[in-house]
C-alpha cells in the first residue's frame, strides 16, 4: 500500500493548528463497553431478583384456567345488538374524551411554548416575564411528572364522577408535555429568517407569524396529532376511574368475568385506536415529520413528495369535529366554579397538609420507590425483547431491500411478516396496561412481575414502532459502499447498519424508562405493586395526608430518572426524542 | 458633497476578551457603493451588523441616517432599521410560505400587526409585490411556494424584499460568495440599480466586482480598517497587502 495521508502538511495552511488532543485508546473504549455492559445486566438482575425472590411460587395455577377461559372466549366475542349499542355509545365518549382533552392540551402546549421559548422573544425577556418563566417550567415538570390517571384519581374526589374529569385529567399532563416540545420545535426553527424580519424593523407579532409559525406550523400539527393518538389510549386508561368510556366498560367486564364482552370491548378498543394511529401516522407522514427526532437531523422536508387529498381534508374535520363533541358530550364547565368544588377543593387541600406517611411507615415508603423502579426496569426488558423480535420486520421497505430481483415468493412473505408484526404492536399498544395487568394477575402472584409484564408489553408495541420509524431513517450509503467494494451483505450490514440501529434501540429505551417509572401508576391502580399501588389504596381509603407524600416520593422518582436519563443519554451524544 | 449615511468614530465591538473590529473611523456618504474586503475572520460581518444596530458597539460611536445608535429605545431602533436593507448569503427565507408572504417581510415594519396578519390568513398581490417581483423577474412566481424555487431565483426574492422595504441603506454581507460570475454580477446589478440612489455596504470576497460595481473600497483585517480608496486605485499591492497570511 503505498496511499498515505500526510498529516504533517496541515500547519502550512496557515490555520492555527488545534490543541493535541489524547488519542482515546483500545483499552479506554474496551473498559468503556464493559461499563455499558455491567450498567444494563446490574439493574436486570438486580431486578429480577426483587420481582422473584427464590423459593416463592410465580404462576397462580389456579388462575390459568382463567387465562384458558379468557383466551377460549376470543372465539366467541359478545355481539348481541344490546351490547354493542352499548359498546358504541362507550366508545364515541371515550372518542370525546380524548377530543376535547387534546384540544385543552393544545391551548396550554401553545401559550406554554411561547412563554418558554427562547425564538419568540427578541431580546432576553423582562425580568417579571423570567421569574413567570422559572415558575412555568416548575409547574410543568410538576404537572407532567403525575401520571394522568392520578390526576383523574386526584380530580374524582374532588369533581364527583363528571366526564369534565378525564377531560382536564388528559389536558393537564398533556399540556405541560405540550408546553415543552412546543418551545423546543419553536427554538428549533432555523433563526435567519425571523433575525431577518426583526432587524428590517418588523413588529413582534407580524415577525412571529411570518417568520417563526411558517416553519415550525408542520412539526406542532404534527406533535398535535400525535398527542390525539396518545390521548385516545390515554381516555380509555381514564374509563378505569369510573368516568365513562371503553375503559369502564372493560374493567366492568373484567371484574364480573364475562370474558365475551372484553373481547367485544377490546374489538372496540383496537379499531378506535387503530383508526387514530393510522389516520395520524398518515396525516405527520404528508407532513413530512416522521418523527420529530427527524427534524433535529436536518431531513425535515426530504421525504416531502405523496400528498393524498383524502388525509389533508380530513384535517378540516377538526374543528367541527371538536364542536359536536363539546355539544354532545355533558362536558360542562360549570362544575369547575359551582360553590361545591370550592368547598371540597379547598377541603382536599387542607386535608393533603402536612404529609404524612402511610401506613407501615418508612419501610413501606422504602419497599414501594425499589418495587416501582423494578418493575420500570423490568418492564423495559420486556419491551426491548419485543422491539428486537418484530421491530425488524414492522419496518417499511427501503427500495433497496425489495429489490426487483427477489423472488414474488420471498416478497409475498416479508409483506405477511411485515402485516403480522404491525398488527401484533398495534394490539398491544392499543390495549390498555390496565387490561393486560388484569390479565397478568389472574396468570401470576400480585406483585412486581405481572405489572412489569402488562406494562411491557404495552410500552413494547409503543417503543418497537418508534424504534422502527428511527431504523427506517438510517442512512443505508455505507453499507451499500461496503457492498460495493465486495464485502459480503450481512457483513456489510453488521459493520454499517447495526451500530446506528443500537444506538437509537439505546436512546428509546432510556427515553421510554422515564415515561415507564411514571406509568408504573397505571398497574398499580389494578394491584400490581409500588408506588401506583399504595397511592390507589391510600386514595381509596381518603388518606390524603399519605397521598400528598406519595405524590412527592413519585414526583421525586420521575426527576430523578429524568436527569439519570438525560445523563445517560449525554453519554451516547443522543438528543431527545421528542 | 452629500449628507453622510454612515459615520463612525473609533467605533468598536468585543466579544469576551477578543476585539472582533476596533478603532474604526470611517465615514460613508449617501449614494455611496462602498465595498467592505478582507480575509475571512477579519471582521466583515461584526461592521455591518454594527451599522444596523443588531450588535451594539461596545466603544465608539456609531450614526446612522442621521441618529446615533447608542441608547436608542427599542421603538426608535425599530424605525430606524425599517430604513436598512439587509441581504446575506443565507437569504434568510422562510422557506414554507408563499413568495409573496416572503418578500412582504420587507414592509412589514411599516405595517400594522392587524394587517400584516390579516396578508398573512388572504395573501393579496398588490401593484407593488408584482412590481418588485418584475424587476427580478420573478413576476410569475408571486404564488410559489418558495422551497420550490432554485437557488438562484430564491436569490433574486431576497432582493425583491429588499425591493420592497425600499431602503436608504443596504447592508449586503457576502451576498454573492457562492454564486458563479455570471450570478454574481446580475446580482451586484440588481443592488447597485435600485429605483432611487441608495447607500450600499457590501462585504465581498472578489476585489474584481468591487472593482466593477462599487465606488470605493475599504479593507478590514483583523478587525482594523487597513484601507480606504476610490476603486480605481485599487491594486495589487493594496491586496497582496491585505491577503497575506502572517
Amino acid at each position: 500500500m503505498t496511499l498515505q495521508i500526510d498529516a504533517a502538511r496541515e500547519p502550512t495552511t496557515g490555520v492555527a493548528a488545534a490543541p493535541v488532543r489524547r488519542a482515546t485508546t483500545g483499552r479506554t473504549v474496551a473498559t468503556r463497553r464493559l461499563i455499558g455492559l455491567l450498567l444494563v445486566l446490574v439493574p436486570l438482575v438486580w431486578a429480577w431478583q426483587r420481582a422473584v425472590p427464590a423459593g416463592d411460587d410465580v404462576v397462580n395455577r389456579g388462575g390459568l384456567s382463567l387465562v384458558a377461559d379468557l383466551l377460549a372466549s376470543a372465539l366467541h366475542p359478545q355481539l348481541s345488538p344490546g351490547f354493542l349499542a352499548v359498546v358504541l355509545d362507550a366508545a364515541v365518549v371515550t372518542l370525546t374524551f380524548a377530543a376535547l382533552g387534546t384540544a385543552a392540551a393544545l391551548v396550554i402546549g401553545l401559550a406554554g411554548g411561547l412563554l418558554l421559548s427562547d425564538a419568540a422573544w427578541h431580546r432576553r425577556p423582562p425580568p417579571a416575564v423570567r421569574m413567570l418563566r422559572l415558575l412555568l417550567r416548575g409547574v410543568l415538570v410538576a404537572a407532567r411528572s403525575i401520571h394522568e390517571l392520578v390526576w383523574a384519581l386526584l380530580f374524582v374526589s374532588v369533581l364527583g364522577l363528571d366526564p369534565l374529569v378525564a377531560v382536564l385529567a388528559i389536558a393537564i399532563p398533556f399540556g405541560a408535555q405540550t408546553a415543552k416540545v412546543f418551545a423546543e420545535t419553536l427554538d428549533g426553527v432555523p433563526a435567519g429568517p425571523l433575525q431577518a424580519l426583526r432587524n428590517a424593523g418588523a413588529r413582534a407579532l407580524p415577525a412571529l407569524g411570518y417568520g417563526l409559525f411558517p416553519a415550525a406550523a408542520p412539526l406542532l400539527l404534527s406533535y398535535s396529532f400525535y398527542r390525539f393518538e396518545c390521548a385516545i389510549r390515554s381516555a380509555v386508561v381514564l374509563g378505569v376511574v369510573g368516568v365513562g368510556g371503553l375503559g369502564q366498560e372493560l374493567v366492568v367486564s373484567l371484574q364480573s368475568r364475562n370474558w365475551d364482552e372484553v373481547w367485544t370491548l377490546v374489538g372496540a378498543v383496537l379499531l378506535l385506536s387503530a383508526a387514530a394511529d393510522l389516520w395520524s401516522t398518515r396525516l405527520r407522514r404528508e407532513h413530512a415529520v416522521v418523527t420529530c427526532s427527524d427534524w433535529s437531523a436536518g431531513k425535515g422536508r426530504s421525504s416531502r413528495s405523496v400528498r393524498s387529498r383524502w388525509a389533508r381534508s380530513s384535517a378540516a374535520i377538526v374543528v367541527p369535529g371538536l364542536i359536536v363533541a363539546w355539544l354532545a358530550s355533558d362536558v360542562s364547565l360549570s362544575g369547575l366554579t359551582s360553590p361545591r368544588t370550592r368547598e371540597l377543593t379547598g377541603r382536599l387541600l387542607e386535608d393533603m397538609w402536612p404529609p404524612a406517611l402511610p401506613p407501615g411507615g418508612w419501610p413501606a415508603l422504602a419497599e414501594a420507590v425499589p418495587d416501582t423502579i423494578a418493575m420500570a426496569i423490568l418492564a423495559m426488558a420486556v419491551a426491548v425483547a419485543v422491539t428486537m423480535v418484530t421491530g425488524p420486520w414492522a419496518m417499511r421497505p427501503r427500495r433497496a431491500a425489495m429489490d426487483e430481483h427477489a423472488r414474488p415468493a420471498r416478497r409475498l412473505l416479508r409483506g405477511a411478516l411485515r402485516s403480522a408484526s404491525r398488527t401484533l404492536l398495534l394490539v398491544l399498544r392499543s390495549v390498555p396496561p390496565t387490561v393486560w395487568a388484569v390479565i397478568a394477575l389472574l396468570a401470576l402472584f400480585p406483585g412486581i412481575l405481572p405489572g412489569a409484564l402488562a406494562l411491557g408489553l404495552y410500552t413494547g408495541g409503543i417503543l418497537a414502532r418508534l424504534v422502527a420509524e428511527a431504523w427506517e431513517g438510517i442512512d443505508t450509503r455505507p453499507r451499500d459502499a461496503l457492498r460495493a467494494i465486495g464485502t459480503p451483505g450481512w457483513l456489510a450490514s453488521t459493520a454499517a447498519v447495526v451500530p446506528p440501529s443500537v444506538h437509537h434501540l439505546a436512546t428509546y429505551t432510556l427515553y421510554r424508562f422515564e415515561i415507564c417509572i411514571r406509568d408504573t401508576a397505571v398497574v398499580g391502580v389494578v394491584g400490581a405493586a409500588g408506588l401506583g399501588r399504595l397511592l390507589a389504596e391510600n386514595l381509596a381509603a381518603f388518606r390524603f395526608p399519605t397521598v400528598t407524600t406519595l405524590l412527592i416520593a413519585s414526583f421525586a422518582l420521575s426527576i430523578a430518572s429524568e436527569l439519570f436519563g438525560r445523563r445517560l443519554r449525554h453519554a451516547l451524544r443522543a438528543p431527545a426524542p421528542a | 458633497m452629500p449628507a453622510p449615511a454612515v459615520v463612525l468614530r473609533q467605533a468598536g465591538r468585543r466579544f469576551a476578551s477578543h476585539d472582533a473590529v476596533a478603532d474604526i473611523d470611517l465615514t460613508i456618504y449617501s449614494g455611496e457603493r462602498l465595498a467592505v474586503l478582507g480575509p475571512s475572520g477579519a471582521g466583515k460581518s461584526t461592521l455591518l451588523s454594527l451599522l444596523n444596530g443588531s450588535l451594539p458597539a461596545t466603544s465608539g460611536d456609531v450614526e446612522v441616517l442621521g441618529t446615533r445608535l447608542a441608547g436608542l429605545p427599542p421603538a426608535r431602533l425599530r424605525a430606524l432599521q425599517r430604513r436598512i436593507g439587509i441581504i446575506s448569503q443565507r437569504l434568510d427565507l422562510v422557506d414554507q410560505v408563499r413568495v409573496l408572504h416572503n418578500i412582504n417581510g420587507g414592509r412589514l415594519g411599516r405595517w400594522n400587526s392587524l394587517r400584516a396578519l390579516a396578508a398573512l390568513a388572504w395573501p393579496h398581490a398588490d401593484a407593488a409585490a408584482i412590481a418588485a417581483l418584475d424587476r427580478v423577474g420573478l413576476a410569475w412566481a408571486v404564488h410559489e411556494r418558495t422551497e420550490r424555487l432554485s437557488g438562484g431565483e430564491r436569490q433574486r426574492v431576497a432582493i425583491a424584499r429588499l425591493l420592497l422595504q425600499e431602503p436608504e441603506l443596504v447592508l449586503a454581507d457576502e451576498p454573492v460568495s457562492s454564486l458563479d460570475p455570471a450570478r454574481a454580477a446580475g446580482i451586484l446589478n440588481l443592488l447597485c440599480a435600485p429605483a432611487r440612489p441608495v447607500t450600499l455596504v457590501v462585504s465581498l470576497h472578489q476585489p474584481e466586482l468591487a472593482r466593477r460595481h462599487c465606488t470605493r473600497a475599504v479593507g478590514l483585517r483583523a478587525g482594523r480598517l487597513v484601507f480606504d480608496l476610490p476603486t480605481d486605485r485599487l491594486d495589487d499591492r493594496v491586496l497582496d497587502n491585505l491577503y497575506t497570511l502572517t
